[in-house]
């Protein structure tokens, strides 16, 4: 087993992958970047110097205090506070959480509805193409705030306003799976073409092997690179939107705010000189989603085949 | 008719690949010569580097490929050492190119007529009408049917082999000196490929040119060439007059290459097979590159590379071969 | 003689061109009119594959002898016509039915770069089939079967946790042999097996074929444009033309007396290392795209023979006094 993973390592230090990212140096940046991100936003609770959630914990004496350096700045609370007294960090590191959570959720939501459509599409073809496709399309030609608006007014009138607080998180992760999934599948799709005319999939074929079979086992780890890619760029894709979503107020609650919210939330006081309550989440987000398209298209240039033959 | 200093001269040319981890060498040392309307076939197996010396002749080695070391020398003139500018005369004028796949010289999106008048004008000065009648009458020389049609067709209307004439005619454009043709029939049916094979040996002769013809098929080189270069792993390991190669091959390589023709074996028995594969240039061995495959291989050949050696008039680079010639040299002396 | 191993009988395959209902429609002269075009890959191919022989399908691109080796190994379904294996029809086979006979009928493709799944390691590509079509085996009955069949294809048994990237072509190609030969076949369809190969190592796969014929007693339906390949190989030769038989011998026969015109000219376009000028049969223009058919013979077109009764009456085969049978109106009333 040892051996196993040591010569999987070994493969992946001699891969072209890794030889590529060494040299990239704006892939490395970006990588350590969203890796002190996630690292911070996962053990948020371990590094907030309190928790936002708890009301308990939050003065409404301390609002709108000013970040550190400014006339004004408690020490205590490094990055401010916001217009209910909660500290600017630490909200900032449980709404990267929240924002995080909601992009990858998402993803994954999107990946599974692509993945399976878009190889269902591309190795059955003909009917079955033309109507999955069609139904992308559909997908594609509502936008993701009208889907939003929608499934928000339904989930809170039928869950009233205290519950769905409590299931805003998988709400958004529905809607921005949802909209978002032909995306995937059209990739999937275009890939599964290409890689079904191979003659290993007539091979599989000539073995008698089920087409469940072919298509999981054969296929799909085929087509993994190009899904790769674009996942990375749908993260950022969907923290925008989540992001945008929550900013309109069709979100994340300011209970339990994202980074979106927080950009919301303090928008209203930014006429009144509190800028650093809309100022460093936006800076926070805007970091957060370049990083993960940085590392989106180094990603995309060193797997195109075109630029890479192996 | 041989003149002093050959049309084409070919002198320690090194082509090397810079690639991560160093440099490959895709050329080592070759050297050769290309006579006024001299017909040479280049043979050898994927990986020999027999395209990459097709290329290097106009001077072509694209990025991250350069030439290292060396001479290609057009009438004295050394194209290794040209400017871009200089070799965009040579190229196309006194150098044609025919390649493999014919939609890498035409493009699809123009038809025939104003790609050819194109590459006319783009050398010489002279009026459209004047390099329309050029193309029309180099179509006719490729044996085209309805050429004034043809001039107004795009590529894909044409078959496979028509384009193919095509790109003979292209070639044939500027009367250039030298043609290389770098697997100009191996996309083509065998039929068409005979056909195609013929007419291009016929306008070689007729107008003078001389053809210079890369291929793994050792029977098309017998057919049209006078004399052929063998390569192995980048090296040039037999050369000579074609007649006497094929019937006579001094290096194991080139007889293990022809004895595995399945033409030369007795139906039905098992045909006559090198062990092994053309080494990959990120390990070629030390010595000469042959040596893992080879029947005669000794500590000599696994350590140093051979020099040529004559024997008829064939330069080999075998150790095997200069031993032998050594020998008989030895038992002549002793009989005399 | 006893009763075939393969049977195709009345072999028709059409691909549709002309795409969905709403894409044949067309607008024409103040009508619409619905046009429907296809593809005649293979026209009425009857074939016999008996126990032990090896009956090449030879050809030019476009002739029908891939369809024909994909629709026998059920790839594609036939437009008409039956294929029969052992006696039982298995073209209409569906679900758990067909299984028997995917583990007698193994294929061997052409692209050894593109036939081997690029995620999956040697051990697990020859794993595979041997679990899926032999449950009733432990692990290590399987590993010891993926030893077994690796070593008979003269790949190290030790290479097993490798990707097919890291092996060259004819490695490769031997790695899909092996798989093709793990489910213990009786039956092989090579499609192209060495076209995609160098002549050194042709000359090893061929080897390698001839070999696991001799041990494991494999019938072959060898797929080839190469008659030189096919004069080693092949038991019997059946000679392909759009869609159609022309003709049908033993290889001797064949080769020694060729009685369709078509196969005059194939034979006379084999580059051969003796000539020292392509020297063939001259065809006139070439193959017509199998979209329409030309009426009667299908190679009246470029048939220095045609007649009339060519254009107008498909030929059938007959069998002539050295047993060849072909499908010639000028054989048949003795003006050829």
């Amino acid at each position: 087993m040892t051996t196993a993973t040591l010569s999987r390592w070994n493969r992946f230090r001699e891969s072209f992958l890794w030889y590529s990212f060494k040299r990239d140096k704006v892939a490395i940046a970006s990588f350590i970047v969203l890796l002190l991100m996630v690292f911070a936003a996962v053990f948020a609770p371990l590094f907030a110097p309190t928790n936002p959630y708890d009301l308990a914990q939050i003065d409404i004496m301390n609002s709108e205090l000013p970040p550190v350096g400014m006339s004004g700045a408690d020490p205590a609370f490094p990055l401010g506070t916001d217009a209910q007294g909660r500290d600017m960090l630490s909200t900032i590191l449980y709404g990267t959480r929240v924002s995080l959570l909601i992009g990858f959720g998402a993803v994954v939501l999107q990946a599974v509805l692509g993945i399976l459509f878009g190889l269902l599409a591309g190795y059955m073809g003909g009917k079955v193409d033309s109507i999955l496709m069609r139904i992308a399309d559909v997908q594609l030609s509502f936008s993701t705030l009208m889907v939003a608006i929608i499934v928000g007014a339904v989930f809170k009138a039928s869950f009233g306003n205290l519950m769905f607080g409590e299931i805003a998180i998988y709400m958004l992760i529905f809607i921005i799976g949802v909209a978002e999934w032909p995306q995937i599948a059209r990739t999937v799709r275009a890939s599964v073409l290409a890689e079904k005319k191979k003659e290993y999939v007539d091979a599989a074929k000539v073995m008698g092997f089920r087409t469940n079979r072919i298509m999981f086992r054969h296929i799909l780890p085929n087509t993994l690179s190009p899904i790769f890619v674009i996942a990375t760029v749908q993260i950022a894709n969907a923290i925008i939107s989540e992001a945008a979503l929550s900013f309109l107020g069709l979100g994340m609650p300011e209970t339990q705010p994202s980074l979106g919210s927080l950009i919301k939330s303090g928008f209203d006081y930014i006429q009144s000189g509190s800028w650093w309550i809309t100022l460093i989440p936006g800076l926070v987000l805007v970091v957060l989603v370049l990083v993960i398209n940085l590392l989106g298209d180094w990603l995309r240039d060193v797997m195109n085949p075109r630029l890479y033959k192996g | 008719m041989k003149s002093d200093t050959p049309l084409l001269e070919v002198k320690n040319l090194d082509v090397r690949f810079a690639v991560r981890g160093g440099d490959l060498t895709a050329l080592r040392g070759i050297s050769f010569s290309l006579d006024k309307g001299e017909r040479l076939g280049l043979v050898g197996e994927s990986g020999a580097g027999k395209s990459v010396a097709a290329f290097s002749i106009l001077n072509l080695i694209a990025r991250p490929g350069y030439i290292a070391g060396g001479q290609i020398l057009l009438e004295g003139k050394d194209l290794a050492a040209m400017s871009e500018r200089e070799l965009r005369k040579i190229r196309g004028n006194r150098i044609a190119m025919i390649f493999q796949d014919p939609m890498m010289t035409l493009n699809p999106v123009l038809t025939i007529g104003t790609q050819m008048v194109e590459a006319i004008k783009a050398h010489r000065r002279i009026s459209t009408k004047a390099a329309r009648d050029i193309a029309l009458d180099k179509l006719r020389k490729v044996q085209i049917p309805s050429p004034e049609k043809r001039l107004d067709q795009y590529p894909h209307e044409l078959s496979g082999g028509m384009r193919q004439r095509v790109i003979i005619a292209i070639a044939l454009l500027l009367d250039p000196e030298i043609i290389v043709a770098d697997e100009p029939t191996t996309a083509l049916d065998v039929t068409i490929q005979a056909e195609i094979m013929a007419l291009l040996l016929d306008l070689c002769e007729q107008e003078n040119v001389a053809l210079m013809l890369i291929t793994h098929d050792l029977g098309v080189v017998s057919q049209v060439t006078q004399r052929m270069l063998v390569m192995y792993s980048g090296r040039i390991i037999e050369q000579g007059p074609t007649r006497e190669i094929i019937n006579d091959a001094q290096h194991p390589y080139t007889q293990g290459l022809i004895n595995a023709l399945p033409q030369m074996g007795e139906p039905g028995a098992r045909l006559f097979q090198i062990p092994g594969s053309m080494p990959s240039l990120k390990n070629v061995p030390t010595g000469c590159p042959f040596h893992p495959r080879c029947d005669f291989a000794t500590d000599q050949c696994r350590q140093t590379m051979p020099e040529y050696v004559r024997s008829g008039n064939v330069d080999v680079a075998c150790y095997e071969v200069s031993n032998l010639i050594e020998q008989e040299k030895r038992m002549q002396e002793a009989g005399s | 003689m006893t009763s075939p191993l393969v049977e195709i009988r009345g072999l028709e395959k059409r691909f549709d061109l002309s795409g969905s209902l709403l894409e044949q429609i067309t607008f024409k002269g103040g009508r619409f009119q619905r046009k429907q075009e296809a593809v005649h890959a293979i026209n009425g191919v009857d074939l016999q594959v008996h126990k032990g022989e090896a009956l090449c399908v030879v050809g030019e691109s476009g002739c029908g002898k891939s369809t024909v080796a994909r629709t026998v190994m059920g790839l594609l379904s036939p437009s008409a016509g039956e294929v029969h294996y052992d006696g039982q029809r298995i073209d209409n086979l569906k679900g758990r039915d067909v299984l028997p006979y995917r583990r007698k009928m193994q294929m061997i493709f052409q692209n050894p770069y593109a036939s081997l799944n690029p995620r999956m390691t040697i051990q697990q590509t020859l794993e595979e089939p041997i679990h899926f079509h032999r449950p009733e085996l432990s692990r290590d009955e399987v590993r010891g079967k993926v030893q077994e069949v690796m070593a008979s294809v003269g790949i190290d048994p030790d290479w097993g946790s490798r990707f097919g990237h890291e092996f060259s072509g004819g490695q490769r190609q031997r790695i899909a042999i092996a798989r093709a030969l793990a489910v213990d076949p009786e039956f092989i369809v090579a499609d192209e097996p060495i076209s995609a190969l160098d002549v050194s190592i042709q000359a090893q796969v061929l080897n390698l074929l001839m070999e696991a014929q001799e041990t494991r007693n494999l019938t072959y339906l060898f797929i080839t444009h190469d008659l030189a390949v096919v004069e080693h190989f092949g038991t019997r030769v059946a000679v392909m033309y759009l869609g159609r038989v022309c003709e049908l011998a033993e290889t001797k026969t064949l080769f020694a007396e060729p009685r369709h015109p078509y196969t005059q000219a194939l034979l006379s376009a084999i580059p051969k290392l003796e000539d020292d000028r392509p020297n063939y049969i001259r065809l006139q223009g070439e193959v017509p795209t199998p979209v329409n058919l030309p009426s009667g013979c299908v190679f009246h077109g470029r048939c220095p023979y045609a007649n009339d009764r060519c254009r107008q009456q498909i030929p059938q085969l007959i069998t002539t006094d050295s047993g060849t049978q072909v499908a010639c109106h000028a054989v048949e009333e003795g003006r050829l």
